[in-house]
């Protein structure tokens, strides 16, 4: 036992010393922070850009259309310089004034134009070009000045005269989202999935990072020899155990670090973004329960156990770090293929592409949080896909301490699966 | 005190391709220096793996001061140091010797005594540099090579197990290390290398084996093997240029069976029954001037030649077992 925390002790105070480690865990909160206070402080400014005010628009209606687009384009004609440039154009030489006004955004004398038409008043096509037709927050914007615009033309047409269409077309919709799962309101659905994604970002990431950790860790072991010099002292079993959980705790330390300053940023976070001027969306998070937080922590530590002891066994088994990256790549493979299904089971996550996922033991550990993360799981399904990835976590580590004992002494050529094969059944 | 520091019993070990080690018997007599010699190949790593209980033999038995290899208990008396050396390269030499310290069962404050105490024996650490505080890949190599062994000998074992320790070692730290082994002893210590050097092990070695392709070839106390194992052998050293007058005679297999050539020196054997007197006469009638000319025992190394062969030296050269 002395000796198992003799190992642990140097893996976890080793590592936690590193200028790597240091530097990683206090970018993380700067990371984090970047991902949660930057978008919101970019969207609240991408309202409108000014760009717009500075389109010209090619009016072939023949009624007036553009000049009413205009003002509705500008929602407040007091302002100096809001108004668009209204060019009302035969339909005849609407080509003719097309190729003009392209000329003049390419001279940057204008952002844009918009050409309205016939079709415009049916109801039916707009056309816009401009440098800004990228912009989704400008686009929207014409495009509902126009909508309101055709709508106060049909109001006209019926006889409602102009205060009473202000009155109706005016409609300032705030559309907020929220979640309710079988224990109530849960938050904004726009959070769970926010919360959902962090949770597989931060799981694949560490188990990728700290995975590969190990398997260097098990491969210097290997090349400087000090692997034998430590068999000759301690079973391999201790060996390979120490190794895992010191690594493990160094990660838990590390996530711990970041989900607690996480969760004081995101609880500052009205007052960090009044002082950026910026307006606070309404943004309440997710209730995690004692419970599932327990439940978080053992997919980690599983999944943990299950990938490092297979990246252990690799490092055992090669000689050279670029070995180790080719031996490693089928590991790398099932993590990635997991990683790539994390945005279809967010959108999907009562689907059996995503309940396939949550039993299997490679891919589970980060599947199952996510999902967990966005809807309520039923016990049984839980249970059962902790139950599998247990038995996979037995399965990774009976298989890996038998290649890892063997591997350890090998050298030379790198081991083909089979002779790999037939070291699990070495007896030692 | 048990008798045997190291008493193995018909150990055989095999491997899907070959046979690495084939119905071992091998005796350390406790406080004994004792010499493993063998060609590339021969089992030397694998039985000492053996006997540190890394990897466990097929059948046979080991037993360590009269407890099983297997007993844990047992690891904490031994002292190993591996063929090719290595430690952990971004690592604080003092902290990598207290974990090696930990992994024998000496506690954090002891090890941290020792430590300190050993690295000034070794001049690792002096009034102006304590290499201790460094990382070890800021350290020379022989520096390395002194803190390694500094981890073999931490935790004060009482058996100590070193493979091939010459190889590779500047001259001094090989006399360093040929001290060493020599106060172990004087401590009632048991020492036993591998080596492919014979000058080293006839020198330091009080017993020696020499295994061969998994197997034994002989064993017994240095003296007793010369005695048995060798006739007695002729030194001949001559003056000036007299070397090739007497190539013929050397070659003559009436009376001479095997010459080695060492330029200026030659060990020789006679056949059974040749008399050195014959040889004396027609050396001196050749006209070459004798220098020396002295009955001796045979050396470990040409013990070693008869009985392996050639060949076998040459690969062990390479220095791994």
């Amino acid at each position: 036992m002395a000796k198992l925390w003799a190992i642990i002790k140097r893996e976890y105070l080793e590592r936690v010393r590193s200028k790597w480690f240091v530097i990683a865990t206090l970018f993380g909160p700067i990371f984090f922070s970047a991902i949660i206070i930057v978008p919101a402080w970019l969207s609240s400014r991408s309202k409108a850009t000014t760009d717009i005010y500075n389109t010209a628009i090619l009016d072939a209606t023949g009624n007036g259309f553009g000049h009413r687009l205009a003002v509705n384009i500008a929602v407040d004609t007091t302002i100096p310089g809001r108004m668009p440039e209204v060019r009302v154009i035969a339909p005849s030489a609407l080509t003719q004034a097309e190729s003009l006004a392209t000329h003049q955004v390419m001279q940057k004398e204008k952002t844009g134009y918009v050409v309205v038409d016939q079709q415009t008043l049916a109801g039916e096509a707009a056309r816009y070009a401009g440098r800004n037709a990228t912009s989704i927050a400008d686009m929207a914007q014409i495009k509902s000045a126009i909508r309101e615009t055709i709508l106060a033309s049909r109001l006209e047409k019926v006889g409602l005269d102009n205060s009473r269409m202000k009155e109706i077309t005016f409609i300032p919709l705030d559309f907020s989202t929220e979640r309710i799962t079988e224990k109530g309101r849960a938050g904004s659905g726009i959070a769970s999935v926010m919360f959902g994604f962090a949770i597989g970002f931060l799981l694949y990431a560490s188990i990728v990072i700290y995975g590969q950790t190990i398997m260097s860790g098990v491969l210097e072991e290997k090349t400087t020899r000090v692997a034998e010099v430590v068999m000759s002292s301690v079973p391999t079993d201790t060996l390979l155990a120490g190794k895992v959980l010191g690594v493990g705790a160094v990660g838990l330390t590390q996530q711990i670090i970041w989900i607690v300053t996480t969760y004081v940023l995101l609880k500052a976070r009205a007052p960090i973004m009044a002082r950026l001027g910026a307006p606070t969306m309404s943004f309440t998070l997710p209730d995690i329960s004692l419970g599932a937080g327990i439940i978080f922590l053992l997919f980690f530590l599983f999944g943990f156990i299950f990938y490092s002891s297979l990246f252990a066994a690799v490092g055992s088994s090669v000689n050279s770090e670029s070995e180790a990256r080719q031996a490693a790549s089928p590991l790398m493979i099932m993590i990635i293929s997991t990683a790539v299904f994390i945005q279809p089971v967010l959108l999907n996550p009562t689907g059996t592409t995503a309940r396939v996922l949550s039993l299997v033991p490679f891919s589970s550990p980060i599947i199952m949080p996510i999902r967990m993360a966005v809807i309520g799981i039923p016990p049984l399904e839980l249970a059962a896909s902790l139950g599998f990835l247990a038995i996979g976590c037995l399965v990774a580590l009976w298989l890996a301490s038998r290649i890892y004992r063997v591997g350890l002494l090998m050298y030379g050529k790198r081991p083909s699966m089979r002779e790999m094969a037939r070291w699990v059944s070495y007896s030692r | 005190m048990t008798e045997y520091a190291i008493d193995i019993v018909n150990v055989t070990k095999r491997y899907a391709e070959h046979t690495a080690v084939r119905d071992l018997t091998l005796r350390v007599p406790t406080g004994s220096v004792y010499g493993l010699l063998g060609p590339n190949g021969a089992g030397k790593t694998t039985t000492i793996r053996m006997i540190l209980n890394i990897i466990a033999p097929d059948s046979g038995t080991i037993h360590i001061f009269g407890q099983p290899s297997s007993d844990p208990k047992i690891t904490e008396r031994l002292g190993y140091l591996p063929e090719e050396r290595g430690l952990y390269r971004k690592m604080q030499v003092k902290r990598v010797l207290k974990f090696l310290a930990e992994l024998k069962g000496v506690k954090g404050s002891e090890a941290d005594v020792r430590i300190d105490d050993w690295l000034e024996r070794l001049s690792l650490k002096t009034p102006e540099k304590d290499w201790g505080l460094s990382k070890v890949d800021e350290l020379s190599r022989g520096m390395q090579q002194k803190v390694q062994f500094i981890g073999t000998l931490l935790h004060d074992p009482d058996l100590v197990i070193l493979d091939e320790p010459f190889s590779g070692l500047d001259p001094i730290n090989a006399q360093a290390l040929k001290d060493t082994v020599v106060e172990l002893k004087k401590r009632g210590k048991t020492v036993i290398f591998s080596t492919h050097l014979m000058d080293n092990a006839e020198r330091l070695c009080d017993s020696v084996c020499i295994i061969a392709r998994g197997e034994k070839v002989l064993d017994g106390t240095v003296t007793g093997v010369k005695e048995e194992h060798g006739q007695r052998n002729i030194a001949l050293a001559l003056e000036g240029d007299g070397m090739q007058g007497i190539a013929s005679i050397l070659r003559d297999h009436s009376l001479v069976k095997r010459a080695d050539d060492s330029n200026r020196f030659f060990e020789i054997e006679l056949v059974p029954g040749g008399d050195p007197q014959t040889l004396l006469r027609r050396i001196v009638e050749s006209g070459a001037s004798v220098q020396r000319f002295e009955m001796i025992q045979p050396s470990l190394h040409e013990i070693f030649l008869q009985k392996v062969g050639a060949a076998g030296i040459e690969e062990g050269m390479t220095g791994h077992g």
